[in-house]
């Protein structure tokens, strides 16, 4: 077998809330393969959380709306599939992280989801602790909730679907409430999960210098439709064209780009500090 | 009052009670309050009240909490004493029988109140949720009702006040001194409060739901919530209260 099915594959979906005027999705098709790591990026209101909620299933089975097109999770048509059966294959963390705790004390919260899954209550703390320590929160088991700061808090709500030992993680803006140093710190445990114990990773996000370091890939949404999807280096060498859609591209990348337009030899474009470092010092060498 | 309810954590006696015995051991007291005419043992629960509260290490909490209803109670006894007008005028407009009335029914609420407060303040929701729903038999889907609920409480409080600061900083006079005058001030916030919780709601049941809530049932909690001796005792005592309310 030289290709095999991707795990989500979304096919020509165009989406339309109860009441709105235009699509939130229009036409889009993707598919995601097997342990990869996919970065959603686009304006405001250009469709990036309907697009990660037609992958989990919470559209069409939430939100109500028009819906055409087909979504398939790991071969599963998610509309005839339930939201309870699609959870088995895909885990979420939503934006809002205060709404979505259950409990009031973290192992309780971690411990939600086994419960309901139905995980044999003997294997139970060991996923627990496994799960706590991928994410490397052991020391906050037993505290409270309430008292822990937002990016202690992400990191719950990821060490509370991770129990699960999903095959596909999707997550809306997860360091949408986090400083820079705790945002890179959650990039790069996504990245570390996806790298060591090859979950897929789709995650939607406002900050495109997180998505060019730690994405393999890129969609980019305009306005309900896919503009851009491919490799990142890929997609980001459209700087002009993201601009105008909406998209800052990381200064690196524009340097990059600029240096290529002026007949520059560049391989490969930089999308972080070092790279961008290692670039000039090879074009001036 | 923000954080009264909040679960304060330790492992006190009352910590390491089942969470039935202390609902049982909260209701039997307001039972008790209600059963009994008795001033002097009124005050007695009122004692035991902030005892417990003592002995669970909440003692902040529990003053916090007995100040608060004892001004509520003040004007509580302001209005009794002024509406009931049998018995004999001892004091310009207070009557021996509205002041004996007065003075119940304020220290009734009072006993009435503290012991739920304080068994919130003591008990983990979800332990209070697991116990309801392993030996109360509860559906999971009440259990889960009541807890979120509750646990909606501070967050809402918390954006009330975002809210509020936030009309602050932009001039509104949240900051007045004229409870009334600041009650019409809130009044218009109540619709964004609202359209925010719809919203906070909303994620909890998908969030909740993606975890699997449909699969749960009586047997999925890992927890069991054994009786101890303890709890033998905590039932004990409140058969105790019942019948010395009754008889005294």
């Amino acid at each position: 077998m030289t290709t095999s099915a991707p795990i989500i594959d979304v096919k020509d979906v165009t989406f339309s809330y109860a009441g709105a005027a235009r699509p939130a999705l229009d036409g889009v098709s993707l598919a995601v393969a097997e342990g990869d790591f996919l970065g959603i990026i686009g304006p405001s209101g250009a469709g990036k959380s309907t697009l990660m909620y037609a992958m989990n299933g919470v559209v069409p089975h939430y939100h109500q709306g028009e819906f055409y097109g087909e979504v398939r999770l790991a071969g599963a048509d998610t509309h005839e599939t339930s939201l309870t059966d699609l959870s088995h294959t895909v885990a979420t963390v939503f934006q809002d992280v205060d709404a979505q705790m259950v409990a009031a004390e973290v192992e309780d919260e971690v411990l939600f989801g086994l419960e309901n899954f139905g995980v044999p209550h003997d294997e139970i703390p060991a996923r627990v602790d496994e799960a706590l320590a991928l994410v490397g929160i052991t020391d906050l088991r037993e505290r409270a909730i309430a008292s822990l700061s937002g990016g202690q808090k992400q990191k719950v709500a990821l060490a509370a679907v991770l129990a699960l030992r999903p095959r596909v993680l999707v997550l809306d803006e997860p360091t949408g409430a986090l400083d820079p140093a705790s945002s890179r710190q959650v990039f790069s445990l996504l990245a570390d999960l996806n790298e060591r114990s090859g979950i897929t990773v789709v995650v939607v996000e406002q900050k495109i210098g997180l998505l060019a370091e730690y994405a393999r890939r890129l969609a980019v949404l305009d306005e309900g439709r896919l503009a851009y999807c491919g490799e990142r280096r890929e997609v980001l060498a459209h700087a002009d064209d993201l601009l105008r859609i909406g998209v800052n591209v990381p200064r690196a990348t524009t340097l990059s780009c600029m240096l290529r337009d002026e007949g520059f030899p560049v391989g490969r474009l930089a999308c972080n500090v070092d790279e961008a470092q290692e670039l000039i010092e090879g074009i001036v060498a | 009052m923000a954080g009264m309810l909040d679960y304060t954590a330790g492992n006190t006696m009352l910590h390491r009670l089942n969470p039935l015995s202390k609902v049982a051991l909260a209701l039997g007291i307001c039972v008790a309050a209600f059963l009994s005419d008795n001033f002097g043992f009124l005050l007695a629960l009122l004692v035991l009240d902030v005892a417990l509260g003592f002995v669970g290490g909440i003692r902040k909490k529990t003053l916090k909490l007995l100040a608060g209803l004892a001004g509520i109670c003040a004007f509580l006894f302001v209005l009794q004493v002024l509406f009931i007008r049998s018995g004999t005028p001892v004091f310009l407009f207070a009557t021996d029988e509205g002041l004996r009335t007065a003075g119940l029914v304020v220290l009734r609420l009072i006993d009435a109140t503290m012991p739920l407060a304080l068994m919130l303040a003591l008990t983990p929701l979800n332990d209070l949720a697991g116990a309801l729903v392993k030996r109360a038999h509860l559906p999971y889907k009440y259990a889960f009702t009541v807890t979120t609920s509750l646990k909606f409480v501070p967050v809402f409080t918390d954006e009330m006040g975002a809210i509020m600061e936030a009309q602050t900083a932009r001039g509104v006079e949240f900051d007045t001194r004229n409870p009334v005058r600041k009650l019409r001030l809130m009044l218009p916030l109540c619709a964004p409060l609202l359209i925010t919780s719809v919203g906070k709601t909303e994620q909890a049941a998908m969030a909740a739901e993606v975890r699997g809530f449909y699969l749960r049932d009586r047997t999925s909690g890992v927890r069991d919530y054994p009786f101890r001796a303890l709890d033998a005792g905590a039932f004990a005592l409140v058969a105790a209260l019942i019948v010395l309310a009754v008889v005294l």
